[in-house]
C-alpha cells in the first residue's frame, strides 16, 4: 500500500497529477484563495511542464514586458502614461495572472502553443500603448511632436489594413483596443468605472456595454491625445455609430467616418464600400500630406495573407484531428486581435513557433486535450471578462472549445493582382468585422453555425447570449427552435461583454454545471472546480 | 376649440394596420407594401398599382410570442410589430420593403423574410402566397457617393422587385406621378401643421399627430379628400379664448406612433408644436423637388438622405447639424423647450438623447426634458410627473426672464 502511494507521489511529482477525480486527480479548484482567486501555491504540472511554465512563460514574459517597454519608447514614457491613465496600472501588473487563468491545467504542447499566442498579444499591446504615450500631447505639455504628426487614431473596429499604404510612415493606433478591449480581459474591474461614467451623464444601462465602456473612457477623459485625425466606423452595430458620435463631441478633431453596410451579401454594397475606402485614403493623404503607396499596400497584404494561410492550416488540424494544441481562449483572442489589428511582425514570429508545435503534434499524434468529452463550437460574441471560461470548462467537464465565431469571421485571402481586386477584397474583409459578419450582419450568417459545426466536427454548441446585443437577442427564439428541431446539444452563456456585474463568472459556471449534470447527466472530471468564489479576482 | 370634423374617423383609422381605407384599396386591386423606416421612400411604394403602409402595432401592450423570438431586451416597437405579424395582423401585406436601418427592426423584418433561407424553417409569418420581403442598404452619410449608392439600391431592391412581382409601372412618368401625389399630401399636412406656429395654435399636437399618422398608414389617394377637407376646415377654426397650455415644446426623439403619448404631454400643460421624431412630419412631409430632366430615383434618394435628421448619420457635420436643426425648429415654432424621448432599448436615441440633453441646453439655451419611454405607454404616472415638473420649470424660467 505504502509502496503504491510512494510510487504515485513520485509519478505525480514527475508528470503532474492526473486530470480526473477517478485517477486521484489534481483538484485545481483547491489551488486558489477564496474571492481573490490568488494562488495558495502555484500549479504543479510535473517537472518538465512546471519548469517550462516558470522559465519560458512566467519569467520570459515578465522579462519581455520590461524589455518591450525599454525598446519601445522607454520607461519614462511608460511611467508618464502609468501616472496619467488609470487603465495602465490596473492592467499591467496582473498580466501574468491573465496567463495563469487562461492556461490553467494545460500541459505539454497545449500549454506551450497557447502561451505563445498570449505573448504576441502582450507585445502588440505594449507597442500600441507606448506609441500612444510617446505621441500624447497631454504627456508632452500640449506639444504636438513628430510622432503625433505621424499617428492616426481610429475606432477599434476599423481594420488596421486600410492604413497599410502608409506602412512605416503613419502608425495607426485604435482608440479603444488597449484602454478598453484588452484591459477588460486582463482585469475585469477596470472597465466598470467607464461604464458607470457614461451612465452618470444619462445613458441608460441597456445599450451594448462595450460601446458604453468605449464612451465612458472619453467621458472620464482617459484617452491619450495622440493623433491629429480620427477615423470612425459604424461597425459593429447601432451603438457603435452612437459611440462615435459621442466620442466626436469630446475629441473635436478632423474626422472621417467609414460606413460599412450591414447586409454585405449584396454585390452592389461592395462597390459602395470600395468607393468609401478610397475616400478614406484621400482623407489620410490630405491630413498627413503623405501619398498613398500601392507597393506598401500589396506588400503588407501579402504578409497578412501568409497569416491567413497558416490559420487555415490550423483549422484543418483542429477540424480533422485531435492533435490541435491551442486552447479555446488563446485561439479566440489571438485570432481576433491579429485579424483586426492587421499585419505585424510579432504575429509571424508567433506563427512560426506555433507551426513547429503543431507539426510536432500532428507527426507524433499528440493529443493535447486527452480528456475531451465534447467538441464544442462557441458561437456569437464572447464574455470579455471571462474569455477563459473554456479553460475552466475543459478542466471541469471535458468541454473542448475547438473553434469560435470570432475566429471564423475573416475567412479570406486578399487578392493583390490588381487594384480592383484588392479594393474589392478589402471591402469584403472590412465588412466582415468582428461581431458583424455572423452577429449583426444578415441573419442567415448567424445560422452558418450548422455548417461550421459539421466542418469542425463539433457535437455541442456554447451559445453566447450577450444580453445587450440587439442583433443576437433578436434571433434568440429561432435558435431555440432550431436547436430543438435539429437535436443539437447547446447551452447558453448569458453575459454582458465587459460588464462582469450583470452575469458573474460564478453564474456562468453554474449554468454550465446545471446543463452538464441535468441535461447531459455527466459527472465532472474535476469536482473541485464546480463551485468556487472568484468574485474579487482580476 | 370646436372638434375637427374627421378627427374621430382619423382616430379609428389608427386602431389597426389593416384599416378601412387599406381594405378599400385592396378591394380596388392595389398591392399593399409595408415599411418601417423613413429611409424607405414611401413615395416609391405609392406608385400606380400599389400603396405604402408604414407599419404600426397599435394597442400591443404584451408581445409575448415576439418576446420569445426576440427576447425582452429588444425595442418594444420591433417586438410589437413582430407580435402583430404573428397574430396575423399584417397578412394583408403583399410585400415588405425592408431596411437595415436599426438592428431591432431589421431582425423583425428578417423574420418575415425567412422563406429565403434554407438554414431555418420558414415560419410563414405573413400568410399570403404573394408576399415577399426585400432589403435595401441605406448609407450612413450624406454625400454624392451615398446618393448614387442609395439610388442604385432603390432601383435594384424596390422598383425592380415591385415590377417583377406585381407588374408595377416603374417608369419615370409613374414615379413623377407618385411624387406629385405625395407632394400634395405634404403640402396639406404642412398647411395644417403651420397653425401650430400661431401664438395661440388652432390645432393641438395630438390632433396633428393623428392626422400625420393617417397620412403614413393609409393609401394616399383615399386619405387625400379627408386631408383637403380638414385643411379647409382649419382656415376658419377659432382658437379657445383662453390658452389651454402653459408652454410650447418641440417633441423630438425616436420612433413615436402613439398619439396618446402626445396627448399625455399636452395634458400636463405643454403644447406640442413640433414633431421631430420618427413618424413625425418635420422630415417626411418636406416637398420633394423633382425638376424636369432629373433622374427621379436619384432625386428621391438624395431627398430622403438629405431631409433625414436620423442619429444614424455618422459624419461630424451631420452630428452637429442635427442639434442646430432642433434649435431652429424651436425658434420657428416659438417653442419654449424641448422634450427628447427615446424608446427603451433604442441605441441610436439613447446616445442622441444624452448628447441633446447637454448640447441643446449648453449651446442653444433651450430647456430640455429628457425621458425614456416604451412603445405603448401604459404606465404614464411617472412620465406625467416628469412633464409637469418640466412645464413648471419652463414657466419659472419665463417669469425670471420677465416674459
Amino acid at each position: 500500500m505504502a509502496k503504491k502511494s510512494v510510487s504515485k507521489a513520485l509519478r505525480d511529482f514527475w508528470y503532474g497529477k492526473p486530470h480526473t477525480a477517478e485517477e486521484g486527480g489534481r483538484r485545481l479548484g483547491e489551488l486558489h484563495e477564496d474571492k481573490t482567486h490568488l494562488y495558495k501555491h502555484r500549479e504543479w504540472r510535473g517537472v518538465a511542464d512546471t519548469m517550462y511554465y516558470f522559465y519560458n512563460i512566467w519569467l520570459y514574459n515578465y522579462i519581455f514586458m520590461v524589455k518591450d517597454i525599454m525598446v519601445m519608447h522607454g520607461p519614462i514614457t511608460f511611467a508618464k502614461g502609468l501616472w496619467r491613465y488609470r487603465w495602465v496600472g490596473q492592467t499591467y501588473l496582473p498580466v501574468l495572472h491573465w496567463f495563469d487563468r487562461g492556461l490553467e491545467g494545460m500541459r505539454g504542447e497545449a500549454m506551450k502553443a497557447s502561451a505563445w499566442h498570449y505573448r504576441a498579444m502582450v507585445s502588440t499591446t505594449i507597442r500600441q500603448f507606448q506609441r500612444m504615450f510617446a505621441a500624447d500631447t497631454r504627456l508632452h505639455g500640449g506639444k504636438q511632436n513628430e510622432l503625433y504628426k505621424h499617428t492616426i487614431a481610429h475606432n477599434e473596429t476599423v481594420w488596421g489594413g486600410v492604413f497599410y499604404p502608409w506602412d512605416g510612415e503613419i502608425t495607426n493606433v485604435p482608440l479603444e483596443m488597449i484602454p478598453y478591449f484588452v484591459t477588460c480581459h486582463v482585469n475585469s474591474h477596470t472597465v466598470l468605472n467607464y461604464i458607470d461614467a457614461v451612465q452618470s451623464i444619462g445613458l441608460p444601462g441597456d445599450p451594448c456595454p462595450m460601446c458604453q465602456a468605449e464612451s465612458g473612457i472619453f467621458v472620464l477623459d482617459d484617452v491619450p491625445d495622440y493623433a491629429p485625425a480620427v477615423i470612425t466606423c459604424n461597425e459593429a452595430c447601432d451603438a457603435s455609430v452612437s459611440t462615435s458620435t459621442l466620442q466626436d463631441w469630446f475629441f473635436d478633431k478632423p474626422l472621417f467616418s467609414l460606413p460599412m453596410p450591414m447586409l454585405f451579401d449584396d454585390p452592389l454594397v461592395k462597390k459602395y464600400v470600395m468607393r468609401e475606402i478610397e475616400e478614406l485614403w484621400k482623407f489620410v493623404e490630405q491630413q498627413y500630406g503623405i501619398p498613398f503607396s500601392w507597393e506598401k499596400l500589396t506588400k503588407k497584404l501579402e504578409l497578412q495573407n501568409e497569416l491567413q494561410r497558416f490559420e487555415w492550416e490550423k483549422w484543418e488540424v483542429a477540424a480533422k484531428s485531435d492533435y490541435y494544441p491551442i486552447n479555446g481562449v488563446a485561439q479566440a483572442l489571438y485570432r481576433i486581435y491579429q485579424t483586426q489589428y492587421g499585419d505585424w511582425e510579432i504575429w509571424h514570429v508567433t506563427d512560426k513557433k506555433v507551426r513547429k508545435i503543431l507539426e510536432k503534434c500532428v507527426s507524433k499524434k499528440i493529443n493535447s486535450f486527452p480528456q475531451t468529452r465534447h467538441r464544442v463550437i462557441a458561437w456569437s460574441c464572447a464574455p470579455l471578462y471571462y474569455s477563459n471560461w473554456c479553460t475552466w470548462a475543459y478542466n471541469c467537464w471535458g468541454l473542448n472549445v475547438i473553434i469560435n465565431m470570432d475566429s471564423l469571421m475573416f475567412d479570406m485571402e486578399i487578392r493583390t493582382d490588381s487594384y480592383e481586386h484588392t479594393l474589392e477584397d478589402m471591402a469584403q474583409y472590412h465588412m466582415w468585422a468582428p461581431m458583424r459578419r455572423m452577429a449583426v450582419g444578415g441573419m442567415h450568417h448567424m445560422f452558418e453555425l450548422w455548417d461550421y459545426m459539421k466542418r469542425f466536427n463539433c457535437d455541442m454548441v456554447a451559445m453566447y447570449d450577450q444580453l445587450q446585443c440587439k442583433g443576437v437577442q433578436g434571433l434568440h427564439g429561432l435558435f431555440e427552435d432550431e436547436f430543438r428541431k435539429r437535436d443539437i446539444k447547446a447551452f447558453w452563456i448569458p453575459h454582458a461583454l465587459p460588464d462582469s456585474r450583470t452575469v458573474s463568472r460564478a453564474e456562468i459556471r453554474r449554468l454550465i454545471n446545471d446543463y452538464m449534470s441535468t441535461v447531459m447527466h455527466e459527472e465532472p472530471l474535476d469536482p473541485s472546480l464546480l463551485d468556487f468564489d472568484d468574485s474579487m479576482t482580476w | 376649440m370646436k372638434d375637427l370634423k374627421h378627427l374621430i374617423y382619423f382616430e379609428n383609422l389608427l386602431q389597426e394596420a389593416n384599416n378601412e381605407l387599406v381594405q378599400q384599396a385592396k378591394k380596388d386591386g392595389l398591392r399593399a407594401i409595408g415599411y418601417t423606416c423613413y429611409f424607405m421612400p414611401e413615395v416609391l411604394l405609392d406608385l400606380p398599382g400599389c400603396f405604402s403602409v408604414r407599419l404600426r402595432a397599435p394597442r400591443c401592450t404584451s408581445p409575448d410570442i415576439a418576446t420569445y423570438y426576440m427576447s425582452a431586451r429588444v425595442c418594444h416597437y420591433a417586438r410589437s410589430l413582430m407580435e402583430r405579424a404573428l397574430e396575423g395582423g399584417f397578412n394583408f401585406l403583399d410585400a415588405q420593403m425592408a431596411t437595415e436601418t436599426c438592428t431591432a427592426t431589421c431582425r423583425f423584418q428578417e423574420h418575415l423574410q425567412q422563406k429565403h433561407l434554407d438554414s431555418v424553417d420558414d415560419m410563414r409569418i405573413i400568410d399570403n402566397d404573394d408576399f415577399f420581403c426585400e432589403f435595401s442598404d441605406v448609407p450612413f452619410k450624406n454625400n454624392e457617393i451615398s446618393y448614387e449608392h442609395y439610388a442604385t439600391q432603390l432601383r435594384a431592391h424596390v422598383l425592380q422587385p415591385l415590377h417583377d412581382h406585381f407588374g408595377i409601372d416603374i417608369s419615370d412618368e409613374a414615379i413623377r406621378k407618385a411624387v406629385e401625389q405625395q407632394n400634395e399630401v405634404s403640402r396639406l399636412i404642412n398647411e395644417i401643421g403651420d397653425y401650430r406656429k400661431l401664438d395661440n395654435p388652432t390645432i393641438t399636437g395630438y390632433e396633428f399627430h393623428v392626422i400625420q399618422l393617417c397620412s403614413l398608414v393609409c393609401p394616399k389617394y383615399l386619405i387625400l379628400p379627408y386631408l383637403r377637407e380638414t385643411a379647409e376646415e382649419m382656415k376658419t377654426r377659432e382658437p379657445d379664448m383662453k390658452k389651454e397650455f402653459r408652454c410650447k415644446v418641440v417633441l423630438a426623439g425616436s420612433e413615436n406612433d402613439d398619439p396618446d403619448f402626445t396627448k399625455l404631454v399636452e395634458s400636463c400643460g405643454a403644447r406640442v408644436v413640433v414633431d421631430r421624431y420618427c413618424y413625425g412630419a418635420v422630415e417626411s412631409r418636406q416637398i420633394i423637388d423633382l425638376p424636369d430632366g432629373v433622374d427621379p430615383v436619384y432625386a428621391i434618394a438624395k431627398h430622403y438622405l438629405h431631409s433625414s435628421n436620423c442619429p444614424r448619420f455618422m459624419p461630424q457635420d451631420e452630428m452637429r447639424a442635427r442639434k442646430k436643426r432642433i434649435a431652429e425648429l424651436a425658434k420657428e415654432y416659438h417653442a419654449d423647450g424641448v422634450i427628447i424621448a427615446s424608446n427603451k432599448f433604442c441605441e441610436y436615441w439613447s446616445y442622441e438623447r444624452v448628447i441633446d440633453t447637454v448640447i441643446l441646453k449648453r449651446d442653444f439655451g433651450l430647456p430640455v426634458c429628457s425621458i425614456e419611454k416604451e412603445y405603448i405607454n401604459t404606465a404614464s404616472g411617472q412620465l406625467r410627473t416628469r412633464f409637469q415638473a418640466f412645464v413648471e420649470s419652463v414657466e419659472i424660467k419665463k417669469i425670471q426672464e420677465g416674459k
